[in-house]
């Protein structure tokens, strides 16, 4: 009986014992913080970058600036695939822990907790930019979208970003000196983020003198779209939105370089980047799509070096190339950082509600450090677009992409981003929220 | 039934033998348990409390797949429909007709039985392979009804709901949603053991068992194929309702076919045929990645880590744990946890006589 | 009605088909010879992909040696597979192996994206000339190349099955087992010989979709739409298996034409081969060519 005793003591007081030491270190001086990444699922292709350049961000903040106020950040990461429940679930511990912000990804997870960091005072900057987010108060009357005071994200929100575009698209259909009415096509799957900016879309492509085609649909996954190609090809379009995040605008591209078909290609932030530019190869070539920051890895901007020394965090040789996910990530944890410093200086307390509050501090916000990489940033309690400025690149792809990794292609020239244009949007009220 | 009853405790009435719970000793032991249950709220934290609803719900969609696959014998690679069929129709009766949450749950439920219904009766000419090939595809047929009905689920951009309310007071909180989840967690296993000691129970395991000899025997089998399709619906719009106004948020990016396969795990994992094995596979599945996040902090910064990386590839090993403890479950312990569990109780009431 | 576009779209997908074809060959062997389903089979295509793509770009290997390296590998993987997962499993319940075989795709699913990443990696050229023009359509030479396999596998099993004794032993114990085994079968040697063929045919499509698409995870969806085609053709008939590939990659496309034409919905290129899963399953369940001992209630 007694050896029984004994060994039901050790495991109680082994689990007592794990339990303690996995629970978070909530020592006095530190502010705890959330983060929530997406490596492993199917969005962790962007994900990963993105979140690698947030924890970056966050780790040097905590070595280089020693926290925010002589106070480090306590960085609690967790790679939830991109699935709901475990993001409600990590949320419910953090919420005990009283973390003071949370930078979230998907907009799985953003849209489940809306409520839930409303009404625990939480502010949640997120990857998604979905425009149903920037409604602060509430007030734009717009069907389905809910007051979001909590809820920030850094860069244009996907419909400003294909509003940029398309007006892009109306002065490039001039420029280039054609006749008649361009068609557009909206392209995407059938999934909240591709859905998102499609209404919004639509209607301004309606408002310059589009043709605006049914939608095209083809899934996230990658797959073999020659269909879609050759629907995009005899329905005659000229401008072509690819909603899908990489992976599955790779195949899309892939298929209607094949099958021969001459479109202009926009992309959004999600969809582009120099991964999938060497996984594409030349399909990739010419696609334009926004980019969050002024600058892209490897241009000089007097923030870069900032960034490289937030880079060598992670990467002690400085060889990484730091795709433009992993620069937004780092603005999008520097803003959050500012924002606790506002309401940490004279003293005060760091909680989630005076963080927010942080946030409509400043005009026109660049983080510290980061100019002429970080856009400017406005936010007001009723108007959360941040930014309503949206840089525009185009992918340029010279040769074979297969042999060499994403940075010796970019240092040799083969692969470029090439600026376009900056698009500056009116702040239209009738815009907020969709 | 398999209960080792002491020498001496015999039964002398039909009722008797029927009983659910074979000993006295059983009966206290899920009292004390429920009462323990009772007082959680006031001891545990939130993340606690919500893990242990997120057992409960997922228990009961279990457990009606087990009632369909364990007891019946018919296989559904589609259950994840379900749920999130259960999940929707709640949170549309209550936007669209108002109705009170408390009462959207049941009837929630009851709807999604019927519409289990239809999609069991042609499945009821079906065996085997084909069943679990056709459920599959009515898994992807439904996902897509899901997300090009926007008058029914908000489209792609998901619905938001409501937390139930009885008498004016909200079950919004962690604490009193953990009640709200033990009272059907309650009444649906209740619900579900006696049915299996009841006519139609057995005529469902005998269709398991043997269905040329429940036919010559005069079983129906279509209709208890359907019925037992119906049953698991019930089970896992019940489930869906609770998980929408536990949520506040339905999206259909949730329902896809890898919660299918966690269901059908849970189901394995947890013992076919075994009511309480229901709960005790969806406890596996809620707290394995619950635990390999435990496990990878304890190991942050160790040898360990730096060997696996673990940091970076957390998820991935996970994952892996998941396919290779479904694997393992089945080769080394087809039975899963309750037989598991029926051994070890054995051993120590047989101790030491216990071979 | 736009013929032109209705032509281009048959033709794709009839070349598309023959590839659905080569996948569901190799889970109709797996199936005829163990009585085992295969839901891990799009797996196999991502696990071929990877191990070529990595032979090519890893050592620097001309195609021809990485791909009869991929196809040596795969047949081990098949065996080892055979033998560590399912032996155990034999006589045990149909839901049982399914479960299994689930597990097993969760498991290299994560494996895969553990060693080689998240991301999507491209394929180096192989041919020379990098599309055919097909009457009217572009046709990259990989779907050629896969055309051509496919029509040299089936001529290889037609070949296999009916003249050599291995594959006379393999119908044998698809037929009964009991019985091939009186007659010195081993049994345990064939199951493990069919796995290994499988992967070995899987490990061809995986490869072609790869240099199309370029490998990534989401490869493994392919082993879904397989069902559809094995429903159509029949669950143990080879020939049916390839025509119902053929069937459900013109099927996508006729219904992407009808919906784009039409119907505007949006959907029906992804979700009309699982309505014809459903019809025919209701209607014909042994499909086209599958043998008629499925008992209906």
């Amino acid at each position: 009986m007694s050896m029984r005793n004994l060994l039901l003591g050790a495991v109680a007081s082994l689990a007592v014992a794990s339990l303690a030491m996995a629970l978070p270190a909530l020592a006095q001086q530190r502010i705890p913080v959330g983060h929530l990444m997406d490596n492993s699922g199917p969005t962790s292709d962007v994900g990963l970058p993105y979140g690698q350049g947030v924890a970056d961000a966050m780790n040097w903040v905590n070595s280089a600036r020693r926290g925010i106020a002589s106070r480090p950040l306590a960085v609690s990461g967790v790679d939830y695939g991109y699935q709901a429940p475990r993001a409600v679930s990590q949320y419910n511990a953090w919420a005990r822990d009283r973390v003071v912000a949370i930078q979230g990804w998907g907009t799985v997870d953003t849209e489940a907790l809306i409520r839930f960091v409303t009404r625990d005072r939480i502010p949640y900057i997120s990857g998604s930019y979905s425009a149903a987010l920037t409604d602060a108060a509430g007030r734009s009357g717009r069907q389905g979208v809910e007051a979001a005071p909590f809820n920030f994200f850094y860069g244009p929100s996907y419909s400003d970003a294909l509003r940029a575009m398309l007006q892009w698209a109306a002065d490039d259909w001039k420029t280039r000196g054609q006749q008649g009415r361009p068609k557009y096509v909206h392209m995407g799957a059938n999934h909240p983020y591709p859905n998102s900016p499609k209404e919004a879309g639509e209607t301004l492509a309606r408002e310059l003198g589009f043709d605006v085609l049914p939608a095209i649909q083809f899934a996230l996954t990658p797959g073999d779209y020659t269909a879609q190609c050759l629907t995009l090809r005899s329905g005659g379009a000229n401008y072509a939105y690819l909603g899908n995040t990489a992976g599955s605008n790779i195949s899309v591209l892939r298929a209607c370089q094949t099958a021969g078909v001459q479109v202009q290609f926009l992309g959004n932030v999600w969809g582009m980047d120099e991964n999938a530019m060497k996984a594409a190869g030349s399909a990739a070539n010419g696609v334009v799509f926004p980019v969050r920051t002024g600058a892209v890895w490897g241009q000089d901007a007097p923030g870069m070096a900032t960034m490289r020394e937030i880079s060598r965090t992670s990467d002690a040789a400085g060889t990484a190339y730091r795709p433009v996910h992993y620069l937004a990530g780092v603005c999008s944890a520097m803003l959050m950082v500012e924002a606790m410093e506002t309401a940490a200086a004279n003293g005060g307390e760091v909680n989630g509600e005076r963080t927010r509050d942080g946030f409509y501090a400043r005009q026109n916000w660049v983080p510290r450090g980061f100019e002429g990489v970080c856009s400017p940033s406005t936010f007001t309690p009723q108007d959360h677009r941040g930014t309503l400025r949206v840089a525009l690149y185009r992918a340029v792809v010279g040769g074979p992409t297969v042999q060499g990794s994403v940075d010796d292609l970019m240092r040799a020239g083969t692969m470029r981003l090439e600026p376009v244009t900056t698009i500056e949007l009116a702040r239209r009220a009738d815009w907020l929220g969709w | 039934m398999n209960a080792m009853t002491p020498c001496g405790d015999f039964r002398t009435s039909y009722a008797a033998d029927t009983t659910i719970f074979p000993t006295r000793n059983s009966r206290l032991a899920l009292l004390i348990g429920i009462v323990l249950l009772c007082g959680a709220p006031l001891v545990l934290g939130r993340y606690e409390l919500s893990l242990l609803i997120n057992i409960g719900f997922m228990g009961i969609a279990a457990l009606g797949l087990n009632i369909l696959v364990g007891f019946t014998g018919q296989i559904s690679i589609g259950h994840a429909a379900f749920f999130g069929l259960g999940a929707f129709t709640s949170a549309y009766l209550h936007e669209r007709f108002h109705i009170p949450v408390m009462l959207c749950i049941p009837l929630a439920g009851i709807v999604t039985a019927l519409i289990g219904t239809i999609f069991g009766a042609p499945a009821a000419r079906l065996k085997g392979l084909y069943l679990a090939i056709a459920t599959l595809a009515a898994q992807f047929i439904l996902e897509d009804f899901f997300a090009r009905a926007r008058w029914f689920t908000g489209g792609v951009a998901g619905r938001m709901t409501e937390s139930p309310v009885l008498f004016g007071f909200a079950f919004d909180r962690d604490e009193s949603f953990f009640y709200l989840t033990l009272f059907y967690v309650i009444i649906m296993f209740a619900g579900a053991a006696n049915l299996m000691r009841s006519r139609d129970g057995r005529a469902l395991v005998a269709v398991r068992d043997h269905y040329l000899s429940a036919e010559m025997m005069g079983i129906n089998l279509a209709y208890y194929r359907t019925l037992s399709f119906s049953i698991a619906s019930l089970y896992a719009g019940i489930g869906g309702a609770l998980y929408a106004h536990y949520l506040l948020f339905v999206s259909v990016e949730a329902f896809n076919i890898l919660f299918s396969i966690q269901f059908l795990g849970m189901v394995i994992i947890g013992g076919l045929g075994s009511v309480m094995g229901s709960l005790m596979g969806a406890a596996f599945m809620v707290m394995l990645p619950e635990v390999t996040q435990w496990g990878a902090d304890l190991l942050a910064g160790g040898a360990i880590d730096r060997a696996l990386r673990l940091g970076n590839s957390l998820s991935y090993l996970r994952e892996m744990a998941l396919g290779a403890t479904i694997m393992l479950f089945l080769i080394f312990e087809p039975d899963g946890l309750a037989r598991r569990w029926r051994l070890i109780k054995a051993y120590w009431k047989l101790y030491p006589y216990s071979h | 009605m736009d013929w032109s576009l209705l032509l281009q779209l048959t033709l794709n997908g009839l070349i598309v088909g023959t590839l659905y074809g080569v996948v569901a060959m190799s889970f109709v062997l797996i199936y005829k010879a163990s009585q085992v389903v295969n839901f891990a089979q799009g797996e196999f295509l991502l696990v071929g992909a990877w191990m070529c793509w990595w032979f090519l770009t890893e050592w620097q290997l001309p195609f021809y040696a990485g791909f009869l390296f991929t196809l040596v590998f795969m047949t081990i993987f098949g065996v080892v597979l055979q033998v560590v997962v399912l032996r155990p499993l034999i006589g045990e319940p149909v839901i049982s192996v399914i479960m299994a075989t689930i597990g097993l795709g969760i498991f290299f699913q994560a494996l895969m994206k553990w060693i080689f990443g998240v991301f999507a990696k491209p394929f180096p050229p192989i041919f020379a000339v990098e599309r055919v023009n097909v009457l009217g359509l572009e046709v990259q030479t990989v779907y050629l190349m896969s055309l051509g396999i496919s029509l040299l596998i089936m001529a290889a099993f037609g070949w296999f099955f009916t003249a050599s004794k291995h594959g006379l032993a393999m119908r044998a114990t698809a037929f009964d087992q009991q019985v091939a085994q009186s007659l010195g079968v081993s049994v345990p040697k064939v199951f493990a010989m069919s796995w290994a063929i499988s992967a070995t045919v899987s490990a061809v499509a995986g490869v072609v979709v790869g240099v199309v698409n370029g490998v990534s995870s989401a490869l493994s969806f392919y082993g879904i739409k397989v069902f559809p085609a094995v429903i159509l053709g029949g669950l143990d008939s080879i020939l049916g298996a390839v025509l119902g590939g053929i069937i459900v990659g013109l099927l996508e496309n006729w219904a992407h034409y009808i919906d784009s034409e039409w119907l505007n919905w949006g959907n029906m290129f992804q979700i009309a081969p699982f309505y014809a899963l459903v019809l025919i399953l209701l209607i014909k369940p042994y499909g086209l060519f599958g043998t008629k001992n499925i008992e209906r209630v």
